[in-house]
């Protein structure tokens, strides 16, 4: 059963059509009908709006899609997908629900509160009050209204002052298939308090090639001398529209280190922002983007430097192939008084073919005077020289061609220190590269 | 082993003829060196050899084991046992050493109908031939030439050569940018791969490495010609007299017949 929706009313219509949730839990119900009223409020965004400009939203809003709990499924075995060292530190959700049977957290400190955000609330409501959608500050945000509204089942860690967890932790997001297109949101709450340290993987699967529209978002809060360490998997299935935002706040000596890596979707929405609350922070926000076909990515980020001595690293890679089209825009503001900042941006767009298309645009805006802001943006194809280098040493163009590739998305990756992550990274590079040359054969 | 016969070369883009009817014929076992001026046609002659795509023969032939190697890949013609050691070795970061080499000498041993090794059994072999140019081990692990200081580069170049064992290089300006100690030490590794089936070619600016190389055969280039060729002792007077005394020659010598 669907209906056309036109743009303005497509998020809020999509809402009532969501009627499980009413009457659970007083503390989310309030924040979600506020948002409900956000989502009313605040206009869907169009090629009008600065930071929409380089992408179509038609392919989403003119669809029609069913709540994700309406969904009938069955469930294949999806223990491929469950990373060896997170065996007993993982949260599993199917379309969105919560799965108890999948998910174990049984080799995390006693000290660590992990689970259902639904659950936690149910336990201990007011700290998760004063915790829950006060970090992803997305003003007049439409999409991170309408995950509030949506708010249910979500991932919540709690890591205490000094406990310092080895186990990276996985939040697996599975989507399964469907007979029609369906929504779905998902939340993250991470708070890492003094002295904390985590590692965490967000795990976006989709199990087939349906069409369904994913609205996640994260919140991550890092105390002083907090350090945490999120990579985002993206490997939705190719029909699927993702619209992600990410926030994560700093204190003093905190460190965030993020790597987000865009494997699937047919449109996919990246918002990293990152912002400083005190002095003395360090984050990186690493990306790689790997396009085929007709997929769509856009990365829009924030870094905001508030306060002084800051060190940012961003490095975002892409890869485009086919007909597909990559956009970044990374913003950067350093606020007046903010001194000593050291920021280093670079966005690099490795071209493939001929048809694939490329939007970069750095912006910074700095109203501080003892800052060093490095940026720079490149778009190329694969370098000759380097081509006939390797050829004159036997490789032939194929072989040649797929080992500059993945060396260019290597770069990305090779920090991420979960092994079987990095691993698993590594193979969706070379099945990236040798499926993009076959289709190719170059002249 | 390599005959190069009356060969015509210009630049693909534009037209601009480089190598004007170059002779040459290259026996198993000889050490050649080509010497000439900057602009004389010499590099462009060994990224000929190897395939580059940047230039278009025009005119003659390039024979190996006496077929024409001409419609071959660059990659099809390291497979036969060509090698050329770069002026400018590319960087290209992410990719090791080893990885590149494993991958190389894998491809030319089936070509060749040599046994593939794995990756144990490469890593004695390749830790054997690190001591032809004395490279430490951590070599192998870096990214190909990324950050090398420029003698570096070049050792890479003949560690290569090593590795991939060809029947014939093309050394381009090899000595150029090292220091004594650096040419000693690539001259030392060039002699020691010097041997009865392969053959190699120096292509050289300076005579400065015909100190520690003695070649069979000296050749010079002038003008996209090769306009005079003899012994080791050509090179000496090439030190003396420079190039003028043959300019004469370059005008004479329509289609570089010498010898």
């Amino acid at each position: 059963m669907s209906i056309k929706k036109t743009k303005e009313s497509f998020l809020p219509d999509l809402l009532s059509r969501e009627t499980s949730l009413n009457g659970k839990s007083t503390i989310i119900e309030k924040l979600r009908l506020e948002a409900q009223e956000d989502v009313k409020q605040t206009s869907f965004p169009g090629r009008k709006d600065e930071d929409w400009r380089f992408i179509s939203l038609r392919d989403l809003y003119s669809e029609s899609y069913i709540p994700a709990s309406q969904v009938d499924y069955t469930l294949p075995d999806i223990s491929e997908y469950f990373i060896p060292e997170s065996e007993h530190a993982r949260l599993v959700f199917i379309n969105g629900a919560f799965s108890s049977d999948h998910s174990s957290t049984t080799d995390l400190p006693d000290e660590v509160t992990i689970g259902n955000i639904a659950d936690i609330v149910e336990d201990d409501g007011h700290f998760l009050e004063d915790h829950l959608n006060k970090y992803g500050d997305f003003e007049d945000d439409i999409f991170s209204s309408f995950n509030t509204a949506m708010l249910q089942d979500g991932a919540f860690i709690h890591v205490p002052e000094g406990v310092k967890v080895d186990t990276p932790v996985q939040f697996l997001y599975i989507q399964t298939d469907a007979a029609e297109p369906y929504f779905t949101t998902s939340r993250c709450l991470v708070l890492a308090d003094e002295k904390a340290e985590i590692t965490l993987v967000e795990d976006h699967v989709g199990l087939a090639e349906n069409k369904y529209f994913s609205v996640p978002v994260v919140e991550i809060n890092l105390e002083r001398d907090a350090y945490v360490k999120h990579t985002k998997i993206q490997r939705d299935s190719k029909q699927a529209l993702h619209i992600a935002r990410t926030a994560a706040h700093l204190k003093q000596h905190a460190n965030y280190e993020s790597y987000t890596i865009t494997l699937g979707a047919k449109l996919s929405r990246n918002e990293p922002r990152i912002t400083q609350r005190e002095e003395e922070v360090e984050f990186t926000v690493d990306g790689l983007v790997l396009l085929d076909g007709d997929q769509v990515s856009d990365t829009h980020s924030v870094m905001d430097h508030r306060f002084s001595h800051c060190e940012s690293h961003q490095l975002h890679k892409c890869v485009i192939n086919g007909k597909s089209h990559s956009v970044f825009n990374g913003k950067i503001f350093v606020r007046k008084d903010a001194q000593k900042i050291d920021s280093f941006q670079e966005n690099r767009n490795l071209l493939l073919s001929r048809k694939g298309l490329v939007n970069t645009k750095p912006q910074l805006e700095i109203f501080a005077d003892d800052v060093v802001c490095t940026h720079g943006a490149t778009i190329g194809q694969l370098d000759e020289d380097e081509v006939f280098y390797l050829k004159s040493r036997g490789l032939n163009e194929h072989q040649a061609r797929e080992l500059l590739t993945y060396a260019f998305a290597l770069e990305t990756i090779e920090n991420i220190t979960v092994d079987s992550v990095q691993e698993l990274l590594v193979d969706e590079v070379h099945n990236y590269t040798s499926r993009t040359l076959e289709k190719q054969p170059v002249s | 082993m390599l005959e190069i016969k009356n060969l015509h070369v210009e630049v693909e883009e534009d037209g601009t003829k480089i190598l004007k009817g170059v002779n040459l014929k290259i026996n198993d076992g000889e050490i050649h060196a080509i010497m000439g001026p900057n602009g004389s046609g010499k590099s462009t002659l060994a990224k000929v050899v190897a395939g580059h795509e940047a230039y278009k023969v025009t005119g003659g032939d390039i024979l190996f084991e006496g077929e024409s190697i001409l419609e071959l890949d660059p990659d099809e013609r390291a497979h036969l046992g060509l090698f050329l050691a770069f002026q400018y070795p590319v960087e290209v970061p992410g990719v090791t050493n080893k990885t590149l080499l494993r991958e190389a000498y894998n491809t030319i041993a089936k070509e060749r109908g040599r046994e593939e090794l794995d990756p144990l059994e490469f890593e004695d072999y390749i830790n054997d031939r690190l001591d032809i140019v004395e490279m430490k081990t951590e070599f192998l692990d870096r990214s190909i030439n990324a950050g090398f200081s420029g003698g570096e580069k070049k050792r890479n170049e003949i560690f290569q050569m090593a590795v991939l064992d060809p029947r014939i290089s093309f050394l381009d300006e090899t000595d150029s940018g090292l220091d004594i100690d650096a040419l000693k030490v690539v001259a030392k590794g060039i002699n020691h791969l010097a041997g009865e089936d392969n053959a190699v070619c120096l292509v050289t600016h300076y005579q400065r490495i015909l100190d520690y190389i003695v070649p069979d055969k000296v050749h010079v280039m002038l003008d996209g010609k090769i306009v005079k060729s003899g012994d080791k002792d050509l090179a000496v007077k090439l030190e003396d007299k420079g190039y003028d005394w043959l300019t004469d020659l370059a005008s004479v010598s329509a289609n570089g017949e010498q010898q």
